[in-house]
């Protein structure tokens, strides 16, 4: 699997007229979202926001901690099952 | 975007709009009419859903069991205020959620993935997937126990299951997905009058408010319902979900409050039929029912049959399936969310299979491997139910702290970020949570490799 953003209009246009969209004109359509609402938009990456030193620390530390104590529950888990 | 997409552009710099796009602005029309008109009950109907959702999901066939355990092994005392209090925890966790969804559109993990790497966001991803495959085993448990009382076996309840999660995704509309899911989700109600039902004594009742008296017996197994506990009421797949259904509902700023409003009622809602099901439980407390594992076989439903009659057992019974069936709803949902989010594909109920192949083919691939597990004949059902839930209680903080972040990120949250006051009480329930989990995990595992007695 990558891990790439969405691509903006990857639906193929033969379905881009649904049943709802026949009801409301694309102009009023529009009206009713935030601009940053619509598919076009959400669908590009919001810009990076890079980990400092500390936050990094924290994160591992923590991720590390609730690693082992899982494998703990789940030998326990295990061990009981016998 | 291809060349047959940008020539349908509509003129004046319009983007082009998606099937997705012209659903949720249908949605959006009513909520804008509501609005307008000042139509208030009208507008909180429109804009409740995945607070209650995420809730009342969260009540599942794992957490009922773990509320009827505490009540069979330790009655009424400490968990009858424990558990609102773990509500009012998650209520916290599901606001912020439920807030960083309509102000950004985006779900949990998107987020977490673009603006903090895709480390971060794939072991999200990881722990997600880990405690909801083992969470919806415990679903389709639930729904077997449920449906052992009248006689139907686990082929029924795969089954049952299954034609669920075909039935609610096949729609192509998130609105329709989340009102008959919101439909069947009241049916947890069926655990309060279940607790109706076995008459309890309301002096008692009223007399554990002080928290007293304060549960006895084996130090470890006190622990594992106090995780198992705090797993039944806040978990990673909640703030997965709420935070995308938010985003899929098409929720903005301008709904914080109902969206508030939401996430409380659902709490409410998921304290007082968990206290239900804790009730329920606590009729078989004088009825030799100390071993919990000893329910396993007979399940909650036949013991309570025999304690307190047929009428509490059958709603009991029926409560184990809708609340087994609403989790795998929804849990399903928060495990396809996350796929499409990961790996960049369309995510959204408002989309056709089609076009969101990945948030399909996750949503029924899940619970399909999930219900396979239980047709597995001599499976421990009950130790994998209350499992599930420390298991998700020991991975949780990760996710919390993230989410703190996330909030926090002013440059993504602008004026809707964090105060103070919120992060004081989200860093309490991280501290909180983790120690709950770390205690069990450390015990149990120092009691089973013999290093203490």
């Amino acid at each position: 699997m990558s891990c790439a953003p969405a691509k903006v209009g990857r639906e193929d246009p033969g379905e881009r007229s649904p049943e709802p969209a026949a009801e409301l004109h694309d102009q009023e359509l529009i009206m009713h979202l935030e601009p940053d609402q619509l598919v076009a938009a959400t669908t590009e990456p919001v810009a990076p926001a890079p980990l400092g030193a500390r936050a990094k620390a924290l994160l591992w530390g923590l991720r590390i901690f609730v690693v082992l104590v899982s494998l703990m529950v789940i030998y326990t888990f295990v061990d009981r099952l016998h | 975007m291809s060349a047959s997409e940008q020539a349908a552009a509509p003129l004046l710099g319009v983007p082009p709009l998606t099937r997705e796009d012209a659903a949720r602005s249908l949605d959006r029309s009513r909520v804008h009419r509501a609005r307008r008109h000042d139509r208030r009950w009208h507008l909180l109907w429109l804009l409740v859903g995945p607070g209650i959702l995420a809730m009342l999901g969260e009540n599942d066939g794992p957490s009922m069991i773990a509320y009827a355990s505490d009540g069979a092994q330790y009655g009424l005392g400490f968990f009858v205020p424990f558990i609102p209090i773990l509500f009012a925890m998650a209520f916290v966790c599901q606001e912020m959620s439920m807030r960083i969804g309509a102000v950004t559109h985006r779900g949990y993990g998107e987020l977490v993935l673009q603006r903090y790497g895709r480390l971060w966001g794939w072991f999200g991803a990881i722990d997600l997937t880990l405690t909801n495959v083992i969470t919806l085993v415990a679903e389709f448990v639930a729904i077997r126990v449920g449906l052992a009382y009248f006689g139907l076996g686990a082929g029924v309840a795969v089954l049952l299951g299954l034609a669920l999660v075909i039935f609610t995704v096949s729609g192509g509309r998130y609105w329709r997905w989340e009102r008959i899911v919101l439909g069947l989700a009241i049916f947890n109600g069926l655990f309060l009058a279940a607790a109706i039902l076995v008459k309890p004594d309301l002096g008692a009742l009223g007399g554990s408010l002080d928290f007293s008296p304060f549960p006895g017996g084996s130090f470890n197994t006190l622990l594992l319902l106090i995780a198992s506990t705090i797993g039944a009421t806040v978990t990673p797949w909640m703030i997965f979900f709420q935070q995308s259904a938010s985003a899929d509902k098409g929720m903005t700023p301008s709904d914080l409050k109902h969206g508030r409003y939401d996430t409380a009622a659902g709490a409410v809602l998921a304290a007082i039929f968990g206290i239900g099901a804790l009730i329920a439980g606590a009729a078989l407390l004088s009825h030799g029912g100390a071993g919990i594992e000893g329910f396993a076989g007979a399940g909650f439903p036949a013991a309570l049959q025999r304690v307190a009659g047929g009428a509490p057992a059958t709603l009991f019974a029926l409560g184990l399936v809708e609340a087994g069936a609403v989790a795998i709803l929804t849990i399903s949902a928060s495990i396809a969310y996350a796929a499409g989010e990961c790996v960049g594909a369309s995510h959204s109920f408002n989309n056709s299979p089609r076009n969101a192949a990945v948030f399909y083919a996750a949503n029924i691939g899940v619970a399909l491997l999930a219900a396979l597990v239980i047709l597995i004949p001599g499976a421990p059902l009950l130790s994998i139910a209350l499992n599930a839930n420390v298991l998700a209680t020991v991975l949780l903080p990760v996710s919390l702290v993230l989410m703190l972040m996330l909030a926090n990120d002013r440059g993504l949250m602008g004026a809707y970020a964090n105060k103070r006051s919120t992060n004081v009480i989200g860093v309490a329930i991280v501290a909180f949570v983790g120690i709950c989990g770390a205690a069990y995990g450390i015990d149990s595992f120092l009691q089973t490799i013999g290093a203490v007695g």
